[in-house]
Formats: C-alpha cells, structure tokens, sequence
C-alpha cells in the first residue's frame, strides 16, 4: 500500500468519521418518528381515547413485527398491553 | 316558504328526536319519489330499524326492491363489522408469519366489541352508501337514528381526517428522513459495509411494508374526506329536521340545528308532524290541546324562521302500509 492509498484511507475514514454521527441522529429521529407513530396507533390500548381504534386495526398486520423492539425500546421488558400480548 | 327545496339534491338525511315520525317522513319522501318516477334508496341506520314495518315487509342489510323505483335496506353495523374483520385478516396472512397469526387474530376479536365500533362500522357503511348511492340511484334517502347518534356521525369524518392526515404526516417525515440517511450512506455501499458498526440505530425496512401502511391511510383519509365533501356540498345534500310541536322535541331540533349550522350541514327544512286536523272540532279536550299547540308552532316558526317548513297532520290511524305513507306523502311538498 503506498502513501497514496494510506491517505486515501485516512481520509475516508474522517469522511466516516464525520458522517457516520448525522447518519446516526437522522436515523435516530427517524426511528422517534416511527416511535410516536406506534404510540398514536396503539394508544387505545394503553388507555388514552382514540377515535380511530377500530379504524387502525387494518395497520396491526403491518406493525405486529415492529412491535417487539418497540416497546423494548419504550423501556417495557413485556408488552405493555394486558391483552396484548408479545413476549 | 312551504315546500322543501330538494332539485338536484341527491343525498338527503332526515333526522330528529326518537319519536316524532323520521321514519315515517323518510319513507313517506321515499315512496313519493319513486312514484314521481325517480329512482330511491331509502337507507335507514337507526339501530332499533322500522322500515319493514312501515312497509309491512321485510327488510335487511341488503337492498330490496319495495315497488318499483323504491329500494330500502337496514344497515347492520354486526354484519359491516363481521366484513371489515374478515378484510384484515385476509392482509394478516400476506404480511405477518402463521406463528403470529393466533396473537393478531385474538386481537382482531377483541376489536369488534370494543366501544365505538359499531359506531365505526356504521359509518363506514354510509361513507360507501353515500359515495355509491347516487350512481345507481337518483337520490339516497338516510332515516337517521336519534339526535346524538347522528351529529356525532356527522362530525366524524372532520376528526378522522385530521386523525389519518397526522398519521400520514408522521409517515412522511420518517419517509424523508430514511431518504436522507440513504444519500449519507451511499459512499459506504461503494466501498463495502465494513464501517457500519458505528452506525447504533437500525433502519427500520423501507419496504412493501411501509407502502402498504402509507396506502392503507390514504385510502381512509381520503374516503373520509371525500364523504365530508359530500355531506357539506348544497347542491348535493340536504338535511331535513323532523319534529312534533311538543316542548322537548322542539328543544332537541333546536340544538341539532345549531350544530348543523356550526358543522356547515345544508338543511332544507323543517317537518312539523302530527298536527292536530284543522277544520274539525276535536271536543274540550283536544280544543284546548290545541290551544296550547297553536303556541308550539308559533315557537316552531320563531326557531326556523329561515327554513322551509312543511305541515303533516295527526292521522286518524297508525302510518303503516304503503297506502298510509301515500296518505302522509301528500302533505310533503316538494321542489324536485
């Protein structure tokens, strides 16, 4: 590997280095996005009013398998829905 | 200022306190229609259901002819609901692995008694009805169910638009968000993905998935507002106020009319039902009953001073039977 290559490494690891911690934070706020989508659609559930239960029951299939790593995310070792239930 | 202005008004709602004739009116306008030589659905979604006994037959969640010209069904949120239900299991099997499926579908039961679904399951069926109705037919006549349970359904299309279009709002900035991290990462697909480790957020999978749940909304938010289009569209509906010249159902028509008016509802007019005959003495009794009627409908005419209304009298019999709707059906005045 000559000199130009090493730095050619070098600075594509500080470009990494650099981006890697936007990507991060995007992704994070993305997922918080995502997070409070899970929260409104599953709100009923946990007690708060929602007009549109019975609407977004067509969404369930689709969010079943987010669910897990959501609410570990939450902090709830378990499903915080008692009828609910996930693990 | 006494015919109830209807031209071109495809979509009409009567409703009114429980008690003072809605049914009867609805289907009195319905049968008068039809003979006019229009073609009617007469729709009623009021949960104790009277339409087939005012016709003296039977009538279901399906439509039927009655006479020529004159179809009638009763909604039945169960069977909505039974059909809805039976729509999302079927997306169940395309995007949820078998072992999941008891969980889902133990929590695709649970739905169907749970508060607001009927409720739901109705509106559904008249969000459909209204927007199929006049396709088929020249005009879709709705007998509404009592007061309360009607300004609610009216109001929920505006609440459940907004509700979808934040849903889908949230959708859209994780979308565009996704994309960005997407543009950030392009560097690292050319050179392998030896790096990502020091990414500590997974992505979630922008895939089938995501579109599904992005059209699933759509579809509601649209179909919602497009029924809010309708209900508040002059040229293609019109609210008709049912009421006797009594005290409460005076009162009740008054407050429903207010909210009608908050809620942009165009409303027609008003039907004064039950009034005692005139140019027939009626004895002490019924005289001084009148005496104290003829001070309601003053009431009544204060109150919608700026509505068409439309007298029936108190018949000397029950209203049952197409004959007796006829009968009631000639004192409604009507421009069509």
């Amino acid at each position: 590997m000559d000199w130009r290559d090493r730095l050619g490494r070098v600075g594509e690891l500080l470009h990494e280095f650099y981006v890697v911690r936007h990507r991060g934070a995007l992704a994070r706020e993305r997922r918080q996005e995502d997070d409070l989508f899970m929260l409104l659609v599953f709100s009923e559930m946990m007690g708060i009013e929602n007009p549109s239960n019975y609407y977004t029951l067509e969404l369930l299939p689709l969010l079943y398998e987010g669910f897990h790593e959501w609410h570990l995310r939450m902090g709830m070792d378990h499903s915080p829905l008692e009828h609910f239930r996930c693990c | 200022m006494n015919s109830l202005p209807l031209e071109g008004r495809s979509i009409l709602f009567v409703g009114g306190k429980g008690g003072v004739g809605k049914s009867t009116t609805a289907a009195a306008l319905a049968l008068h229609l039809a003979e006019s030589g229009e073609q009617i659905l007469l729709v009623s979604t009021d949960p104790a259901h009277s339409l087939g006994d005012l016709f003296d037959t039977s009538v279901g969640d399906q439509k039927r002819e009655i006479i020529p010209g004159l179809h009638a069904l009763e909604i039945d949120p169960e069977q909505e609901i039974q059909r809805y239900l039976a729509r999302v299991k079927s997306t169940m099997r395309h995007y949820v692995q078998p072992a999941m499926y008891s969980e889902i579908e133990r929590q695709i039961e649970l739905t169907r008694h749970s508060p607001g679904a009927e409720e739901a399951a109705l509106m559904d069926r008249v969000t459909s009805l209204m927007e199929e109705g006049p396709t088929s037919h020249d005009r879709i006549i709705f007998d509404t169910a009592p007061t309360g349970h009607t300004l609610r359904l009216l109001a929920l299309p505006e609440i459940m638009a907004a509700w979808t279009t934040g849903l889908l709002r949230s959708r859209e900035r994780s979308a565009s968000l996704g994309k960005a991290v997407d543009r950030l990462r392009g560097r690292e697909e050319a050179r392998g993905d030896e790096l990502a480790w020091f990414d500590d957020v997974k992505e979630p999978a922008t895939d089938e998935r995501t579109q599904k749940i992005q059209e699933v909304l759509l579809e509601r938010q649209q179909r919602f507002s497009r029924a809010r289009r309708l209900l508040l569209d002059p040229k293609m509906t019109a609210f008709i106020l049912v009421l006797i010249p009594e005290k409460l159902p005076i009162l009740e028509s008054e407050k429903m009319f207010k909210v009608l008016k908050r809620h942009k509802v165009p409303v027609a007019g008003v039907v004064v039902n039950r009034i005692l005959p005139k140019n027939q003495t009626l004895g002490e009794f019924l005289e001084s009953r009148r005496s104290q009627e003829a001070e309601y409908l003053e009431r009544v005419e204060k109150a919608f001073a700026k509505l068409p209304r439309v007298q029936i009298p108190l018949l000397s019999h029950d209203v049952e039977g197409i004959d007796a709707l006829r009968e009631v059906a000639q004192h409604l005045e009507i421009d069509r």
